[in-house]
């Protein structure tokens, strides 16, 4: 890890207008634990905290999105603009290079998910037996984000339309494809952070069950991430910069 | 009739001490090709690829630099290949033609950058003395997004030079520069060279490379047309068939007389338009007007219709 890469890469993230949307976003799911607190005592608080909002706002929307804005922009805004010449012309190992951003792209992605998923847990759940799904929530987000923001990084060596393809796996293939056969849920990292999280936490199936199991989960977390960063490196190995004519 | 035959400046012999050597180097992208079976040796000194935009030089340059796979032939670069090592840019800087930067660094935060990068044991001094050689020091602090083209251009010179390498790589360099700021780049690179280290720098324009190349290679579509030192391309491009345009008193009487000059390879008198064609530019041009003085005959215009650097260019693809 190149720790004057990993400086530059939080200092491109933090000072661009896509974190403030982003931690606009991460707002929302907090605002609507407040709305629901306020406004609703029929449901059962930690099936609506683990299903809608940790599952479906967190997990399923936020956490993605966060991972493709900063797991794509890490490098791969330095490719579009020509500064990445400035990181490659340099003597620093190509593995080096991966992983200070990826490391950089991580730790934001991270921080403003987490955040959101602590301050909305602890809101919704305020006042019942929490059942652990606070920190099964947690580490499925910690875990989660590190294997999208491997992904996401991947995608933006090796294609020019990261972002949209990035879209399209998240909204396609894990809205929509996994959702409509099982079988390809093994392909999906938010199936491996739900699976996370139902290791974790201490509720029965009928308030929240992952359709992966936790330790499959687990193993092809640390596949799904080795693989990335494997290729992430060899493509930034014999990554071209040049005049296509 | 033309004077090309003393002048084979491809045949030149290669420099004493190589530092960058290309050997039938090609590289195309799908089935265009960009650079064709080129070869040339460069040692230390100044070194200007002149040649239209689209020519190949930038590919050229990136292949130097080891950011592009030569698709074909061998490229070394101190004398070794370049492709996917990483260690050799201890020795090589790069100042690329795009202007990006980071607008959030200051200039010397950028080129504080270049020296923690390039694992200098003091960057901070590293950087100051790279600030300084560009002339850089007043505006050092602020942020970059605020820079000039020209400033801009400077620091990307800064940040390339601040590990003092062997070899320097310039795409374009003056692209953006005022001419003060030309002549002090022009100045610095010389002193850069001077140390003895090799200086290769890309321009579509020829007054740049002859104010700064001690060498001179001309690349068009992607060949090497010809490559030399300047004063041998200069002549080159000088004794190549120019045609003028001339306006007289009496353009039959004058066509005539004109034809007759061993300058002059042909004439033609197209109603009012006369239009002579000479292999010896500097002589034609001398030997017109006394002509013309000699037989009473009032000269209007005296015009060279191909002086356009693509005109030239052509020309020296087609040899």
């Amino acid at each position: 890890m190149n720790g004057t890469i990993f400086a530059l890469t939080l200092r491109q993230m933090i000072g661009r207008r896509r974190t403030l949307l982003m931690v606009l976003f991460a707002l929302l799911p907090v605002a609507i634990a407040v709305i629901y607190r306020l406004g609703n005592e029929d449901t059962n608080q930690q099936d609506f905290t683990a299903n809608v909002l940790l599952n479906g706002l967190i997990v399923t929307t936020l956490l993605p999105l966060s991972a493709l804005i900063f797991g794509t922009a890490a490098l791969g805004a330095e490719i579009e603009d020509g500064t990445s010449v400035y990181l490659l012309s340099k003597p620093v190992p190509r593995q080096h290079v991966i992983a200070a951003k990826l490391l950089a792209a991580w730790l934001v992605t991270a921080a403003i998910v987490l955040a959101s998923t602590i301050l909305t847990g602890a809101i919704a759940l305020e006042g019942v037996e929490e059942q652990g799904i606070l920190l099964a929530f947690v580490a499925a987000t910690l875990l989660g984000s590190f294997v999208y923001t491997a992904l996401f990084l991947l995608l933006s060596v090796v294609t020019s339309r990261a972002l949209i393809d990035g879209l399209v796996y998240v909204f396609i293939w894990e809205g929509v494809v996994t959702e409509l056969f099982s079988g390809t849920r093994i392909f999906s990292v938010r199936q491996y952070s739900l699976g996370v999280a139902d290791l974790i936490a201490d509720t029965s199936a009928a308030t929240f069950e992952a359709d992966l199991g936790g330790t499959g989960a687990l193993v092809m977390m640390g596949i799904v991430s080795a693989v990335a960063i494997t290729l992430a490196v060899r493509r930034l190995r014999s990554f071209e910069i040049g005049e296509a004519v | 009739m033309t004077s090309q035959a003393t002048v084979e400046p491809r045949e030149e012999a290669p420099p004493e001490r190589s530092t960058i050597e290309l050997v039938n180097v090609s590289r195309w992208y799908g089935n265009i090709v960009a650079v064709n079976e080129i070869s040339f040796s460069l040692g230390p000194g100044v070194t200007g690829l002149l040649g239209p935009n689209g020519a190949g030089k930038s590919t050229i340059l990136h292949m130097l630099a080891g950011f592009l796979r030569p698709s074909s032939g061998t490229v070394r670069v101190l004398g070794e290949a370049v492709w996917q090592q990483p260690e050799a840019y201890r020795r090589i800087g790069l100042v690329p033609e795009r202007e990006a930067a980071y607008p959030f660094l200051s200039g010397y935060e950028f080129v504080l950058l270049s020296a923690k990068l390039h694992g200098l044991p003091s960057p901070g001094e590293a950087a100051m003395r790279a600030v300084q050689a560009v002339d850089m020091e007043e505006a050092q602090h602020r942020a970059m997004g605020g820079y000039s083209k020209g400033m801009n251009q400077r620091m990307k010179v800064a940040s390339a030079i601040v590990h003092d390498p062997q070899v320097l790589l310039l795409d374009e360099p003056f692209n953006g520069m005022d001419p003060r700021q030309r002549l002090h780049m022009m100045d610095l690179l010389r002193e850069v060279a001077a140390q003895g280290r090799t200086i290769v720098f890309s321009s579509h324009i020829l007054e740049e490379v002859e104010r700064l190349a001690e060498k001179v290679l001309v690349i068009i579509a992607g060949r090497l047309a010809a490559a030399g030192d300047f004063r041998a391309i200069r002549k080159l491009m000088t004794d190549r068939p120019h045609t003028f345009t001339v306006r007289s008193s009496d353009n039959r009487r004058l066509a005539s007389v004109l034809v007759a000059d061993p300058s002059v390879v042909g004439v033609e008198l197209d109603g009012e338009r006369l239009s002579v064609r000479t292999s010896e530019f500097a002589a034609f041009a001398l030997a017109a007007p006394r002509l013309a003085r000699t037989e009473g005959i009032r000269l209007l215009e005296l015009l060279p219709t191909d002086e356009s650097l693509e005109s030239v260019f052509s020309y020296l693809m087609k040899r």
